[in-house]
């Protein structure tokens, strides 16, 4: 198995022919001059250029030999320095003669070597676990795809109403692949879907109360339709695993007390409930902090570089990805509440058959 | 208010209703992972090297989160060690994915939010981009790590003459049971984070070929798969210690008798 992944990696490694966009391989380089830049901001930096000499490695051009200048500085912004041997992506222009300009890195084969080790230690380590772990992600990215494809045929419209079905799809899928099919598994699901949608729904109403001050949707990254939706689209697609973890643990966690202790009533069921949420939901909410505000790091670094205040740099960069925790926050916690709650009401009656 | 102030009393509130001290322990420990957080980005900007910046403030974080959570201190003793083992063992793996693939900075899909400002500020985005994905997996390893280590020390409270080889079982055995879980909800906050990144790329009919050499796609790639290999990591490396320690326990015992 370490031997096909190898081979794998070389196999990439040697794909350009597979690529439409034409790619040169880099055989020597030569350092042109350097120079240093400073910004209104007095941000110092230096901008140097390299004349790369390299071969076309596939397209109609195959073979023939090239010099492209690529200018890069030390912050690597938007650009990047070339090493001989590497393969880069080019925009070939004929005119007036074959000449080329320099568009990016081929960046398949690190990411193929990530995404081999990643199944690897999945496999070896979990075993059958991991196995089932991989297929879920499969089935998931698979619908996730499927919801973008139909977001883009539907140009936008109703989003919300898009990714809430796809949330439920996914929550009916992973809970059956992890519990199975029984009363549990509804429940479970149930506790999900109230306080995924209580946590969205209270937000709204907050957001609309205070007028969304603080929140700028017109600071949204990547955006190609209307933000709010695509907003609380993202926040439902977002908590859900948390969510489902959290339910899932309290839900199975009190369906095994009740059957060690078949005379506890339902307030103390409740109890129980919350107790065990108690102790996830901290640890659990930093996750999802940390996944939503790392990513904004470099952009929030720029705007305090531009001369712009803690306050408009947060508030341009981070508000969302705050907005975006607490919302989630809330949702979990709300899930130990639903969790806790919609149990009692069913095993205080005994009604544990399915368990 | 703004609407973010009354988002956090909402969660205060309830986070006091559902746990009580413990509810407010954990609201504040997302309080100051903020400010530790805008902290470090605020130190980098001064011009600190991004790279020593982040290690230190992941360090402090991951004690933050784990300390502060509702774990047994013998527990989180454990949790911390593992994290610790696990963030440098992802550090490397970073470091070469991020110099490999040339990622960091910014792609042509971000020249819309950058018109007017300037770039070249002399401070290593390659860097900011190894902290970037360092930070995105410090919940997901604590997390997981505080599950295993506070299930392993209950099973040692609750059965003293457990062997050392028992307990790497039962170790693995609730890894199993918490893996998919804890990969789902890492999962979907990686997707909800970047639905509009898919969204984008989707609507710029980028061929696959495009896409996966495309260095925004790269760097959210990479980020879901460092998380996730430190997810897989930390219950072996969990379960390692507490069974190492608890060995020492038993050998010490047989040493008095």
């Amino acid at each position: 198995m370490v031997v096909l992944a190898i081979i794998s990696l070389i196999l990439v490694n040697h794909d350009d022919e597979l690529y439409q966009q034409p790619l040169f391989k880099i055989t020597k380089i030569s350092q042109a001059h350097s120079q240093k830049v400073v910004d209104d901001f007095n941000n110092v930096d230096h901008e140097h250029s390299q004349l790369l000499t390299g071969v076309i490695t596939n397209g109609e051009y195959q073979g023939k030999q090239l010099r492209v200048t690529n200018t890069y500085s030390d912050s690597r912004g938007l650009d990047q320095p070339y090493r001989i041997g590497e393969h880069v992506f080019i925009t070939l222009h004929t005119k007036p003669r074959l000449h080329a300009t320099v568009k990016g890195a081929k960046r398949d084969t690190p990411i193929w070597f990530l995404t081999v080790l990643a199944l690897m230690v999945m496999l070896f380590g979990l075993k059958s676990g991991g196995l089932l772990a991989i297929i879920s992600i499969l089935i998931n990215t698979g619908l996730f795809i499927v919801a973008i494809k139909i977001n883009a045929a539907k140009s936008g419209d109703h989003v919300i109403l898009l990714f809430a079905t796809l949330a439920l799809i996914f929550c009916f899928i992973t809970l059956w692949l992890v519990i199975g099919w029984n009363r549990q598994m509804l429940i479970t699901m149930a506790a999900v879907v109230l306080a995924t949608g209580v946590a969205v729904g209270l937000s709204q109403l907050v957001i609309v109360m205070t007028d969304a001050k603080g929140i700028y949707y017109e600071s949204m990254a990547y955006v190609t339709q209307p933000p709010k939706p695509l907003f609380v689209a993202q926040v439902l697609i977002g908590v859900l695993g948390a969510a489902m973890d959290v339910a899932t643990d309290i839900i199975a966690s009190l369906v095994a007390l009740k059957q060690e202790r078949p005379e506890l009533t339902g307030r103390q069921i409740y109890r129980s409930g919350n107790q065990i949420g108690r102790a996830i939901m901290g640890p659990l909410v930093n996750v999802l902090f940390f996944i939503f505000m790392a990513a904004t790091l470099p952009m929030t670094l720029v705007y305090l570089r531009n001369g712009n205040t803690w306050v408009y740099s947060f508030a341009m960069n981070m508000s969302l990805g705050m907005a975006s925790t607490l919302i989630s926050a809330i949702g979990i916690v709300l899930t130990v509440i639903f969790a806790s709650l919609l149990t009692s009401w069913w095993l205080k009656t005994g009604g544990s058959e399915n368990g | 208010m703004g609407s973010i102030t009354v988002l956090w009393l909402i969660l205060l509130i309830l986070m006091l209703v559902v746990g009580g001290q413990e509810g407010v322990s954990a609201f504040l420990s997302l309080l100051v992972n903020f400010g530790i957080l805008f902290f470090a980005i605020v130190l980098i900007s001064f011009q600190l090297n991004p790279l020593v910046v982040g290690i230190v403030a992941s360090v402090v974080l991951l004690a933050i989160t784990i300390f502060w959570s509702s774990a047994s201190d013998e527990a989180s003793m454990v949790a911390f060690g593992a994290s610790l083992v696990v963030l440098l063992i992802l550090l490397i793996l970073i470091v070469v994915i991020t110099k490999w693939a040339a990622l960091g900075g910014f792609g042509l899909e971000d020249s819309d939010e950058l018109e007017g400002l300037s770039i070249l500020l002399g401070i290593s985005f390659q860097q900011v981009a190894m902290v970037t994905a360092l930070l995105s997996s410090l919940g997901a390893i604590s997390e997981a790590a505080i599950a295993i280590a506070s299930g392993l020390t209950e099973i040692t409270a609750q059965h003293p003459q457990i062997t050392a080889s028992q307990l790497r079982k039962d170790g693995s055995q609730i890894g199993q049971q918490i893996i998919g879980t804890a990969l789902n909800t890492l999962f979907f906050g990686f997707f909800g984070s970047s639905l509009g990144l898919f969204i984008w790329l989707n609507s710029l009919n980028y061929s696959w070929g495009v896409i996966i050499n495309d260095k925004v796609f790269v760097t959210e790639l990479v980020a879901i798969l460092i998380a996730l290999l430190g997810v897989i990591l930390i219950i072996p490396m969990t379960t390692i210690i507490i069974s190492r320690r608890w060995q020492n326990k038993i050998n010490k015992q047989k040493d008095h008798h």
